[in-house]
């Protein structure tokens, strides 16, 4: 092989001609002229269109050499070719000057059009190695060279880095240097750079170290593959970590991961030393765990019930009945594979029959694809209605493809078969070919498309299936997704850390996609175990688990534990009073303090957005609202009960203490309360100020948040 | 007319959250809790000369349509032109919709933009890029115009320095706040609609049997627990500044009078649009909102956001001027004309009361709608050429800046980026657009992005 050095446009044998698909359109990339913004929009730009990013190469050899009565080429002059005359500027051009002269870019652009602007194809694209992909630098400023290596179905391998599109995530963050072409990081972390060559997307990591010398991570102690994982990104980076937890806060916190619950408080006295795997199976074993991850999955499968004002309604037995068949299926440890093959092939009467009615949570096929895509493969193809998906490798066939699998379906109380169902493909104004994401179309008689997509999407092999759910169980544990937002999967997104993300798929798979062993492997790490106050040193990390992150309490889980607090239960619509938040079998149920406490509305996705109450609206609502107010001091709450039994005011500090926190209250605490609170006065008459503590102790930080 | 040679520069719908927001409004973010950057001072070299003191943003959510409100095309074929017919305005020469009249009228007042710009035909990302001046990255959760503008132009009163009535953005776009920016920056979002007749602030009153006495014991109770108990405020062991926030304006009748438009006379809030104590059914809201922020805006709050909704029609354009579904009253209240009445009421209003000169009027949107209605007799979005329009607050008014071409597809003169316009807002207001703010990392950011332009003719 001849590699020619990095920034010159490469040659394979001698005088090759110019290679239309493989040269001229990644030239096209990297100068811009094909993006949303220039030619590349849905109806080009100044009469001239191009595919986006060079999708349909035949389409965009007709659109120059072709149209416009052949005025574009001239093979006779070239450079008086308008496809040379407009990006050199020597005619007008809205986008400028973006060939200069004589240089390399308008020399291939001239050399083709001389011979003969043909339409060749010398070779397929195979794949593309960009060196480094991962460079980990000496320090701030360090300089690498990028190479980028294109290696095709003939043998033939070639230097492409000049035709190639390098893009910083974060610019501030990352110097490109054109000439040589290189990459300078300009701050400690992880950066992405992007690489476009042709149709593929590379992610290239920088990784720049802290300086700070850190104590050596070699004695931290590792449990399983995540802490060998965890461990070799925080050596790269050189951040320090945080101590593990004791057990007494482990157990609060891996109790409120799995099952939504506080622990019941024991004192620290009395517990022996813990079998932390004994506490994890026992959890997991629990009523509690498959109610609050039923929870999840009914966010995240949108179930709710939707009256007459919407297109498709889904009735409130339906949603119930969704809802029930989670929970079944979790308490049967049904692989997450058969849960999905079940609800992906799910026909007949949504009344009776729980999976249908993933067919009734939105209006149409077309954004049933972006609903099932966004649930079973973690990935956002919506852009790929309209054109290939830039960012990925998505094309519009397979938004369409998929589309026309579902459009094969009534969307009504009962989810059956409709043979004339079909979906109209924009770019053809035709029916679409039922086609498998990424693979073949379906054969043209195929009835339902389903038990094939369900099939591929389920395979072993899948890619994106696996990955996708471990990603979404590990953030439930550790706070954040490996690939965040959990569901925007995509070359252009890469994990913090690949290699981890893997072998939990990995291990996934070989469990027979058994959702409590991975739950187990990540809460058994050590890096699971670790506090989630920060040392000197790791202050600003936020993704590489140096410490834990600091969960906040999801809406569900806060209400059901201030209900548990204050000894009061709150009421949801019509539900039995009693009847606990995180057991709703129904979105749609009404309740203003889940609202206000920022619940998914199960509408769209919920996942990566934020509560859209603002932090002044939320402390409103726990000064003046009835979240708090209308039960704290209840005649059968809590306060209410101990006063009754003339316990003395601290032992009723002290039992809310432990009831909240799972610990007494430390001495600087019981100083400050005796300001508000007198220890001799009889509880009775001072019903308010306890009241008030009651207040502080259900909104205080500790209590809102798993730490 | 200029493409950017960058315009293919990788967007993403990927946000990580630098500040975070929880169920309690406490969150990873509170580690990082920024205090108010204090280095130089916000305030441009001619920051003098800047006249508005406060802005009005009139949203019009979901993306209007350019064609059919400030960029009509009265020539082109009938798919392109549409349903609607354009009037002359007090501007000679200029056109606008036929059911912006009243507005058409002031045109001398105002300033329109016809050749803003923008890569992003999702609402999303389109929206993001408009509200931050910020084209979205994953690296960063940049603040909002608004956010930027009360950080820097807080007076430290008790209303809330950034409102939004009666939500910022519908709930598509959540992620955008305040960025790395403190939680007093974000977005105060009345929770209520002004434009109807239950309308009521929530959670202003007290609960009852409760009294400012109570509600002071219990924020210091539980300061004095964050203080001493496992996890302290991280905002350097003072006291949670969003509770603070909120009983200040719980203990404050007069903040809490600013929220009343029951002291506004029926003339005045029919000036604005329909008196929802009318009872007239569904209105369009926009009227009393507007009204709102004008009472806000007066008692010194910097920054207002009015959404008006319903602006994503892909169906039929007709929608755009009856009626509300549902209403068979007679008054022409939808969107275009209820925009046209609160627009010209509320410029009159502010220029009656001698407020207009320091008020800055906003009309955005997420992008335009494309030029050829579609087999549903609607339009689809349209990033790449659409209207903005502005008013008092030291904007050089009556003239229209930037050219859409016959079609109203792409821009053929003077292409104005959602960066340039983040640029001369800040002007406008007296800040520098090279401002530069600090991450809780320490990176320095402008407020608006370097490579954005003033647009000086716009600077009176």
């Amino acid at each position: 092989m001849d590699t020619p050095p990095t920034g010159t446009p490469s040659k394979t044998s001698g005088d090759e001609p110019i290679d239309f698909k493989n040269d001229l359109i990644p030239m096209f990339t990297k100068l811009g002229c094909n993006a949303g913004k220039c030619h590349g929009s849905a109806i080009g730009r100044g009469g001239f269109k191009l595919s986006l990013y060079g999708g349909t190469p035949e389409a965009d050899y007709d659109e120059i050499v072709r149209k416009l009565g052949g005025r574009r080429v001239n093979l006779v002059d070239p450079a008086s070719s308008l496809v040379f005359l407009k990006p050199a500027e020597i005619v007008e051009h809205g986008g400028g000057a973006v060939i200069v002269d004589d240089d390399l870019n308008a020399q291939t652009l001239t050399k083709w059009i001389a011979q003969g602007a043909r339409y060749i194809e010398n070779r397929q694209l195979i794949r593309v190695d960009v060196t480094p992909n991962r460079y980990i630098a000496s320090g701030i400023a360090d300089e690498t060279p990028l190479k980028v290596i294109a290696h095709y179905d003939d043998g033939v391998s070639r230097d492409v880095t000049y035709l190639t599109k390098f893009v910083a995530e974060d610019p501030s963050a990352v110097q490109l240097g054109s000439n040589p072409i290189t990459a300078q990081g300009m701050r400690a972390g992880r950066h992405i750079i992007i690489a476009r060559y042709s149709t593929e997307v590379i992610p290239i990591e920088l990784i720049v170290p802290h300086l700070k010398p850190v104590r050596q991570l070699v004695s931290e102690p590792r449990h399983n593959f995540i802490d060998e994982e965890v461990f070799a990104s925080l050596s790269d980076l050189r951040l320090p970590v945080s101590p593990n937890i004791p057990d007494h806060d482990f157990m609060r916190r891996v109790a409120l991961d799995l099952t939504g619950r506080m622990p019941a408080y024991q004192r620290v006295e009395d517990e022996p030393p813990m079998d932390r795997e004994a506490v994890i199976d026992g959890l997991l074993a629990s009523e509690e765990f498959i109610e609050f991850y039923t929870l999840k999955f009914a966010e995240l499968l949108r179930v709710q019930s939707k009256g007459d004002k919407n297109t498709v309604t889904t009735t409130p037995q339906a949603a119930r009945g969704f809802h029930n068949w989670l929970a079944e299926q979790l308490r049967n440890g049904v692989g997450y594979d058969q849960i999905a093959r079940e609800i992906i092939t799910a026909t007949g009467d949504t009344t009776h029959y729980g999976p249908a009615t993933f067919y009734t949570a939105v209006e149409d096929a077309r954004l049933q694809t972006e609903f099932a895509t966004e649930v079973f493969l973690g990935s956002r193809m919506k852009c790929a209605n309209c054109h290939n998906h830039p960012l990925d490798h998505w094309t519009q066939d397979d938004f369409h493809g998929l589309t026309a699998i579902f459009a094969k379906l009534t969307r009504s109380k009962v989810i059956r078969l409709n043979p004339v169902g079909k979906n109209i493909h924009p770019a053809t104004g035709k029916a679409a070919l039922m086609k498998i994401p990424g693979g073949d179309f379906l054969p043209i008689e195929t009835k339902d498309g389903r038990g094939a997509l369900a099939e591929w999407l389920t395979d072993r092999k899948n890619p994106y299936f696996a990955k996708a759910i471990v990603n979404r169980l590990w953030k439930s544990l550790m706070g954040r997704g490996l690939v965040e937002p959990v569901d925007d999967f995509r070359a252009t997104n890469p994990a913090t850390h690949p290699a981890l993300l893997d072998r939990l798929a990995d291990d996934f798979v070989q469990h027979g996609y058994d959702m409590r062993h991975t739950l187990k492997v990540i809460a058994m790490s050590s890096s699971y175990g670790r506090s989630s106050l920060p040392v000197d040193g790791n202050e600003s990390d936020n993704r590489f688990y140096s410490h834990m992150v600091q969960k906040p309490l999801s809406p569900e889980v806060l209400a059901d534990a201030i209900s548990d607090v204050l000894g009061v239960a709150s009421r949801y619509g019509d539900e039995a009073f009693g009847t606990r938040a995180v057991s709703l079998r129904d979105g749609a149920i009404q309740s203003e303090s889940l609202d206000v406490l920022g619940r998914c509305d199960r509408t769209k996705s919920c996942e990566g957005t934020p509560s859209p109450i603002g932090p002044l609206a939320q402390k409103l609502h726990l000064l003046n609202g009835n979240l708090l107010n209308a039960r704290i001091g209840a005649p059968s709450g809590r306060l209410e009960r101990l006063i009754q039994s003339k316990n003395p005011p601290l032992t009723i500090v002290r039992v809310f203490y432990e009831y909240a926190l799972n610990r007494p209250p430390n001495e600087n605490e019981v100083a400050a309360l005796k300001r508000w609170i007198d220890p001799d006065k009889p509880a009775d008459q001072q019903r308010d100020a306890l009241e008030d503590f009651v207040w502080s102790i259900v909104t205080c930080n500790e209590f809102i948040t798993n730490h | 007319m200029r493409c950017s040679k960058r315009c293919d520069g990788v967007p993403r719908r990927s946000f990580v959250r630098v500040g975070g927001l929880s169920a309690l409004g406490l969150g990873l973010g509170d580690l990082f809790r920024l205090q108010r950057a204090n280095s130089s001072s916000p305030l441009s070299n001619q920051g003098s000369a800047a006249k508005a003191k406060s802005c009005i943003l009139i949203w019009l959510d979901g993306g209007a349509s350019h064609l059919d409100t400030f960029d009509p095309k009265p020539q082109a074929p009938t798919e392109v032109r549409g349903p609607f017919g354009s009037v002359e305005t007090s501007l000679p020469g200029v056109r606008i919709s036929e059911h912006l009249p009243k507005t058409g009228q002031m045109m001398d007042n105002l300033a329109l933009i016809r050749s803003v710009t923008s890569p992003f035909g999702v609402h999303n990302f389109a929206v993001q890029y408009l509200m931050t001046g910020y084209k979205p990255t994953p690296a960063l959760e940049y603040p909002s115009i608004a956010s930027v503008v009360a950080h820097l132009k807080t007076q430290g009163g008790i209303l809330p320095s950034n409102i939004a009535i009666p939500h910022l953005t519908s709930r598509d776009v959540a992620t955008i706040g305040n960025g790395f920016l403190p939680n007093d920056t974000k977005h105060f979002s009345l929770g209520s609609d002004p434009g109807k007749a239950s309308y009521k602030v929530r959670d202003l009153d007290f609960y009852r049997g409760l009294d400012i006495s109570r509600l002071d014991r219990r924020r210091q109770i539980v300061n004095a627990m964050n203080e001493y108990g496992k996890l302290k405020s991280q905002a350097g062991g003072v006291n949670d500044p969003d509770l603070e926030r909120a009983y200040n304006l719980i203990a404050s009748t007069e903040a809490k009078a600013a929220f009343d438009l029951g002291n506004e006379s029926t003339e005045m809030r029919g000036q604005y649009g329909i008196d929802p104590r009318a009872n007239l059914g569904d209105s369009n809201n926009i009227g009393q909102q507007c009204l709102l922020a004008r009472r806000l805006v007066e008692r010194g709050v910097p920054f207002v956001t009015v959404n008006n909704v319903g602006w994503d029609n892909h169906l039929d354009l007709q929608t755009y001027a009856n009626r509300h579904p549902g209403d068979s009253r007679s008054a022409p209240h939808s969107l275009i004309p209820g925009l046209d009445k609160a627009l010209s009421a509320l410029i009159s209003d502010l220029s009656t009361r001698g407020m207009l000169d320091e008020t800055l009027v906003l009309v955005m949107t997420d992008f335009g709608r494309t030029p050829k209605i579609n087999s549903t007799g609607g339009r689809d979005h349209w990033p790449n050429c659409f209207s903005v329009a502005m008013a008092g607050g030291g904007v050089q008014c009556g003239q229209v800046i930037g050219a859409s071409d016959d079609l109203g597809e792409f821009v053929t003169d003077r292409p104005i980026t959602p960066g340039d316009l983040s640029a001369t807002i800040y002007t406008l207001l007296g800040i520098d657009p090279g401002h530069e703010l600090k991450t809780p990392d320490g990176r320095p950011i402008q407020v608006a992005p370097p490579a954005s332009k003033v647009i000086k003719e716009l600077i009176a």
